[in-house]
């Protein structure tokens, strides 16, 4: 399985760890929540 | 990535191109969990309405049957992989979101609770793995790799360790499969003994959180029982994933000093590197929600958007799961899983039924 080289290769192309982008869309979504760009989530 | 799927040797290129190669596989996992929400909410109306007896069965299970029957049954084309991969790019930012419901007090008591209890885990796992892998004769790497993927936090936890003791790529393949097979498993086991023993969403919760491996499926065991169990046993998951640049620097440790991995260097910077930055995430919402940056309705939006986010992990846990390719992998580190995660089933079990006594839930 070539799990490990994908994620090295994914690391060097995008920047930051796959856990950092996560941390980094999160917040910048709830952001744009606080700001009210986004007033209502349906679920 | 954490993949049961062989993913393709990915070639550098651009991020644009690499977004653009992952919108499929997006799409799909999208598709999957709102086909699992419409399920949910079609299939039980229409056997009402038809005097038909038929479970409730909610969108989580939904989702990650119709995953496992394309998984299982066509297959996942190339073309949607990549973009399968990033299920766990989405359970990681629903965890973080998940923060903005828990308030700092809830989080320190609770995690407080959970991390006595995640402590001993870690140590009876490594311990009862260990000897397990020795009584079966596995090789002493593969011994390694399983007993951090039971301990701490199944896949990440294997490809962490796997690094940092220079372990074959076979090992960690074999560990991984083994872990993912009794991951996918527990979901369907988890919510029907907690059922049985008419556990509170707290105990079963926290119970799932520590004894399911891997977070996605501990998410989801947890959210097959109810909303709060599901709540519970992220928290419960999330402070074993901060347990695992320790248990992961101790590994590196041993191994160095037998000569068989290189020796670290900067032991702060490598703890760092290897903590789990969605914990610090969850962790800062939940300060934010606790001090009122958010109102309650972006507090509910923010719920929402976890959801969301979850039922994309959902799907993805179905369609990343392929028994065919476990198959392959060989009996006996699945025999040694197996048997190893009975055992820490039960003795969590236990632990958490003490601890349930001890602090009233």
């Amino acid at each position: 399985m070539s799990t490990n080289a994908v994620s090295l290769n994914s690391r060097k192309t995008w920047l930051l760890s796959l856990d950092s982008w996560a941390v980094v869309a999160a917040l910048l979504a709830a952001l744009l929540i606080r700001a009210g760009v986004f007033t209502r989530v349906p679920w | 990535m954490a993949d049961a799927i062989a993913l393709p040797q990915a070639r550098p290129a651009q991020p644009a191109l690499q977004l653009l190669r992952v919108v499929p596989g997006v799409l799909l996992l999208a598709a999957v969990g709102y086909a699992g929400k419409l399920l949910e909410r079609n299939v039980g109306t229409y056997a009402k309405a038809h005097h038909w007896t038929f479970p409730n069965i909610e969108y989580v299970l939904w989702a990650i049957l119709i995953g496992l029957a394309i998984s299982n049954t066509v297959g996942v084309p190339q073309i949607f992989r990549s973009g399968v991969a990033t299920y766990e790019f989405w359970l990681k930012a629903g965890i973080v979101l998940l923060g903005s419901r828990f308030l700092l007090g809830d989080v320190l008591k609770l995690g407080g609770v959970s991390l006595a209890l995640v402590a001993i885990e870690i140590a009876v796992a490594i311990a009862f793995m260990t000897l397990l892998g020795r009584a079966f004769g596995l090789r002493p790497k593969l011994t390694s790799l399983l007993a951090v993927g039971s301990a701490v936090c199944g896949v990440s936890a294997i490809i962490a360790t796997q690094g940092a003791i220079e372990a074959d790529d076979e090992d960690s393949s074999f560990a991984i499969a083994a872990i993912l097979a009794l991951g996918a498993l527990s979901l369907f086991t988890f919510p029907l003994i907690g059922h049985a023993l008419h556990l509170s969403d707290h105990a079963y919760g926290l119970w799932a959180g520590l004894a399911v491996d891997n977070t996605a499926e501990a998410t989801a065991a947890g959210a097959l029982y109810s909303d709060a169990a599901g709540k519970l046993a992220v928290l419960a998951k999330t402070t074993r994933n901060a347990m695992i640049g320790f248990v992961v620097l101790a590994y590196a440790i041993y191994w160095a000093s037998r000569g068989q991995a290189k020796t670290v260097g900067n032991k702060a910077a490598f703890l760092w590197q290897k903590f789990p930055k969605f914990v610090l995430g969850f962790l800062l919402i939940s300060i934010l929600a606790t001090y009122h940056f958010f109102t309650k309705e972006q507090t509910t939006a923010l719920a929402n958007l976890s959801r969301w986010a979850f039922l994309l992990t959902f799907a993805g846990v179905g369609l990343r799961t392929n028994f065919r390719e476990m198959r392959k992998q060989g009996l006996r580190p699945f025999a040694v899983g197996a048997i190893g995660e009975v055992v820490i089933a039960v003795f969590t079990l236990a632990l958490v039924a003490g601890a349930g006594k001890l602090f009233g839930f």
